[in-house]
């Protein structure tokens, strides 16, 4: 099966994947952007002299190859979808609800909107449309940090990009933040955190910086010209973060996501929960069974393998009921309800009940060191595993081999 | 070809002063390979050597050179360039009547040319230095001219100032080869005698003998006879490398080519060894000798299923590896592996990388160590080839190790230094030369393994590298030995005990303590180190568990990508073994082993 990481144009076209039941989330990747922000490894392009109507079209194409029919949940991602300007979105938006009506079956429908992108009328627009979340870029509040980070917006327009959401009516609002940024004390991330808590957002997502390879970042940091916060310093960070959150009435419901009461996002709780989900668009993701797979990561070739057969993934993979059981638990120990074992087996496809769960062997040694511990029938990671979640991660990923 | 005509030369360089690109110019130069079919560095053909930027195997290219109307045959023998081949740079050079001393005049003399230059002075050739990157900006051709004529006494005022890189002055050095090195001498119509100076295994052929013709001729289905071995080959091909393989109906007295016959073994060969006509009586020519394995180490396979594998492997590479030993051993730890004997250290990590990239094997390979005897109370002697197989005091009376006698060259300015090192590894002052004004060699009775533990690391630094050493071992010799232990959370770790002298067990536990801290990956609990005689604690080290390892963002379309990432973490824990719950990598089984850390 071709890998995931490859971008080479020798990638051939894998099958699609069958057509996931009515009900299956759907995310919709819209790959524009101002600008390539220089920590950002998602699939996105500056979107000056794109086709942003020919992406559209063929991201309709694919989705009426594809998408499920009544959505549960509609997630509008990138890139920017706030990018698109009203007339651009009405089209796209209309075209798919009569593709899948989603806006009468899905719970929850959030786009990621970006602050120099998102007025009052652009928030008016997108609830009049159907959308009813909006997750918003701010990323930090400090002027220097936004421009290292390459951010095309300050925080002053941040601020009034909250507001505008919230002057137009839109009850559902996250605000994307990242910490640990290069310099940053865990006293001036404290002093951010703060201010943000005080919009009184429905949602935080509150990122540790990461340097994912093929950023800019990520090469800077290579050549030495940047550097990470001390080790101590994001630990600390996370601490106080769960605890500004906290005091602010956000629980924090994943290792990076806090929410007030009824605001986790159902849509990204499905992915921690290793359900299926059809993912529309160049770049994304779909899970359909138990099988995965991915579209080209790429404008040009998106477009061409759309025109071609209306089908642009060219990765897939199926794991073995074992090695799914692996990844049921390494990703719902994020969620700080954790695992219910009988439910991953089921989850998982595992057949064989508890006694021949090898998952269950990691657990017991993991509870020994302190690392996760039994709630009821769940097993959810304790405040000493959670900083090391992916090392937790990596000894279930390692069963049955 | 009239022997007037020939020159058979080689080219000393220290690593990295570019005579693989020098050969490659030659050859371009000659016309014997068109430039669009270079690869760099043609005369190295493992991928392995590419990579390590080092020539394992001699190679031997003949290519034609027209000069002032005259055409010549050009031999170019291409030696290996480190202490562990020594023998087969002797053999090499004994095939040769002149060198290319190659310096590269941004470095300056260096350790292994001084080594090496000073095996062609014994070998009686010709030196020709050559100095190469004169191009680049720091290059100090003069300095460099006066280094060689200080550290070795050649006369290099005229030196040829080129750059192998861009070809300049490629042209005025075959012309010295040429006008300065002798033609060979040897009677064609004497009886044959050639020398083998190099051998190679081919999947196809069997194995191709490397040899220089020094009397006589060498004709197709000729029956010789190895002096040495006393095997008896037809011969079913000689040629020359020009480069590729061509053959030819006859070697004459001073070429130098390649034979085939059906040679299944490569270790129906050596190198050294003398090829005469069957039934003819001729003498021996010098300086033959079986391989000598210096140091010995433990291969396990990492996934205990391997064990087969590896076994064939080791078969497979043994026929392209006359040096190479093996023979079964166990480890309480490691489980069923390999105890295998090497040339030297370096030849021991190349056999490592060939198992591994020839025969996809993934293994932990133990400290190299030497080979003990102990003597019981009976009298009765018992030969111990691990640390980890030693019995318990009780068990025996005597605990011996190999002495090595050890002979060093070195400027005197470092004479001090050199002999504190050699008592601190307890060695026994023998006896002291001055070889010139500049230069002595000191000779001492050191243990073996204290060579292999650091002694060389150190003796290299202390004499800023133009320090070489040779040792020969003289026999065994009791000592206050102990076996040292190292536990791991309160587990001891057979495969890194070490037999160590009881006046050193402290220091060097300590020293192993402090590697392995550095080498053991953190873990979500703190692991424990502790180095020990019997029961009693010598040193204690830990390793703080894991404080923050977490992926922050993790969504529908990364799913797979970060799992694959956390796989291949994993992945590379694959050179890991575990014992109990702690993955102790590869490198850290070396971690007994002093030096600097690589």
């Amino acid at each position: 099966m071709a890998s995931p990481f490859s971008t080479s144009p020798k990638t051939r076209p894998v099958p699609p994947l069958s057509r996931a039941k009515a009900g299956t989330p759907l995310y919709v990747h819209l790959p524009f952007c101002a600008a390539k922000c220089h920590y950002c490894d998602f699939f996105s392009v500056p979107d000056e002299d794109q086709d942003v109507d020919g992406m559209s079209a063929a991201i309709l194409r694919e989705a009426e190859r594809r998408a499920p029919r009544s959505p549960r949940t509609v997630f509008f991602g990138g890139g920017t979808p706030s990018l698109f300007t009203e007339g651009q979105l009405a089209h796209l938006l209309d075209r798919l609800d009569a593709l899948t009506g989603w806006r009468a079956s899905a719970r929850e429908v959030t786009a990621e909107c970006n602050p120099e992108s998102l007025d009052e009328a652009k928030a008016r627009a997108l609830l009049r449309l159907g959308v009813r979340r909006v997750s918003l870029g701010v990323q930090s509040l400090d002027d220097a940090t936004l421009a290292r980070f390459g951010r095309v917006h300050t925080s002053a327009q941040a601020l009034r990009a909250y507001d505008a959401a919230r002057a137009a009516g839109l009850d559902h609002v996250n605000v994307d933040m990242i910490y640990a940024a290069p310099g940053q004390s865990p006293a001036r991330w404290e002093s951010e955190l703060e201010r943000v808590l005080a919009l009184e957002p429905d949602h935080l997502s509150a990122y540790n910086l990461t340097f994912e390879p093929g950023t800019r970042f990520h090469l800077e940091l290579q050549r030495g010209s940047i550097a990470g916060v001390p080790e101590e310093d994001e630990l600390a960070m996370l601490d106080t973060t769960r605890a500004a959150c906290a005091r602010a009435g956000l629980e924090p419901y994943e290792i990076s996501n806090y929410a007030g009461p009824g605001e986790a996002c159902e849509h990204n709780v499905n992915y921690w929960n290793n359900g299926p989900y059809v993912g529309i668009g160049p770049s994304a993701v779909s899970k359909v069974g138990h099988a995965r797979a991915g579209n080209v990561r790429g404008i040009a070739s998106y477009l061409a393998r759309i025109g071609a057969d209306g089908n642009a993934a060219v990765w897939s993979e199926e794991l073995g009921p074992v090695a799914r059981l692996g990844e049921t638990w390494w990703l719902g120990l994020r969620l700080a309800r954790g695992v219910e074992p009988a439910r991953a087996r089921a989850t998982a496809g595992f057949e064989g009940g508890a006694d021949r769960d090898p998952a269950l062997e990691v657990v017991a040694s993991l509870e020994r060191s302190g690392h996760v511990e039994r709630e009821g029938d769940r097993v959810r990671l304790t405040p000493a595993g959670l900083p090391v979640a992916d090392a937790v991660g990596r000894r279930f990923l390692g069963i049955g081999r | 070809m009239d022997p007037k005509h020939i020159r058979n030369f080689s080219i000393i360089a220290h690593i990295d002063h570019g005579k693989s690109t020098l050969a490659d110019r030659m050859l371009e130069l000659s016309g014997a390979v068109r430039k669009r079919d270079m690869k760099d560095q043609l005369l190295d053909d493992m991928e392995l050597e590419r990579e390590r930027g080092i020539t394992i195997k001699a190679r031997a290219v003949t290519v034609p050179y027209t000069l002032d109307g005259e055409t010549y045959q050009l031999n170019l023998i291409d030696t290996p360039g480190h202490v562990d081949f020594n023998y087969e740079v002797e053999k090499s050079m004994q095939a040769c009547e002149g060198a290319v001393l190659l310096v590269d005049a941004s470095q300056g003399v260096e350790a292994q040319t001084v080594a090496n230059a000073y095996l062609a002075i014994e070998a009686d050739l010709e030196i020709l230095p050559v100095l190469n990157k004169v191009d680049l900006s720091h290059a100090r051709p003069d300095e460099t001219a006066e280094e060689i004529e200080n550290s070795l006494a050649i006369e290099a005022t005229d030196a040829a100032a080129i750059s192998a890189k861009t070809g300049v002055g490629v042209e005025e050095v075959i012309r010295r080869v040429i006008e300065r090195i002798p033609a060979p001498t040897g009677d064609p119509n004497a009886a044959l005698r050639a020398l083998i100076f190099d051998a190679v295994y081919d999947e196809y052929r069997g194995v191709i003998v490397y040899l220089r013709v020094v009397d006589g001729t060498l004709r197709k289905k000729d029956l010789v006879r190895m002096l040495g071995t006393g095997k008896i080959f037809e011969t079913v091909e000689i040629g020359r490398f020009t480069p590729k393989m061509t053959a030819a109906p006859e070697l004459r007295a001073g070429e130098v080519g390649y034979f085939v016959s059906n040679i299944k073994k490569l270790g129906d060969v050596r190198v050294g060894d003398t090829m005469a006509i069957k039934g003819t009586e001729v003498k021996m020519l010098p300086g033959y000798r079986e391989p000598q394995h210096m140091v010995y180490a433990d291969f396990y396979p990492t996934n205990p299923g391997d064990y087969e594998t590896m076994r064939d492997a080791l078969e497979t590479l043994s026929l392209s590896d006359s040096s190479l030993s093996f023979e079964p051993v166990t480890s309480d730890a490691l489980g069923f592996g390999y105890r295998c004997g090497f040339l030297g250290l370096l030849h021991m990590e190349i056999i490592e990388q060939r198992l591994e990239r020839e025969h996809d094997l993934d293994m932990i390979q133990t400290a190299p160590s030497v080979t003990y005897k102990i003597v019981k109370a009976d009298g009765e002697e018992e030969w111990v080839y691990s640390p980890g197989a030693l019995p318990g005091p009780d068990q025996f009376e005597e605990l011996c190790e190999p002495i090595a006698r050890v002979s060093m060259l070195l400027p005197t300015e470092f004479i001090g230094a050199v002999m504190q090192i050699s008592s601190d590894h307890r060695g026994l002052f023998i006896r002291q030369d001055h070889l010139s004004p500049t230069r002595v060699q000191l000779m001492y009775d050191i243990p073996l393994a204290e060579i292999m533990y650091d002694f060389y690391d150190k003796l290299k630094s202390a004499t800023r590298g133009y320090g070489t050493l040779n040792y020969e071992i003289t026999g065994y010799k009791a000592d206050d030995l102990v076996k040292l232990k190292i536990l791991v959370n309160a587990k001891e770790v057979d495969a890194l005990s070490a037999i160590v002298h009881r006046s050193r067990a402290d220091t060097r536990g300590r020293a192993t303590l402090k590697k392995l801290r550095k080498e053991i990956p953190r873990h979500l609990f703190e692991v424990r180190l502790q180095a020990a005689i019997g029961a009693k604690i010598l040193a204690r080290e830990s390793i703080a568990a894991l404080r923050k390892d977490v992926t922050a963002k993790c969504y529908g379309g990364d799913i797979s990508r970060k799992r694959k990432l956390l796989e291949k973490q994993k992945a590379g824990k694959r050179r890991m073994r575990q014992v109990g719950d702690v993955d102790i990598p590869q490198k850290a089984f070396l971690s007994v082993l002093g030096g600097e850390d690589k």
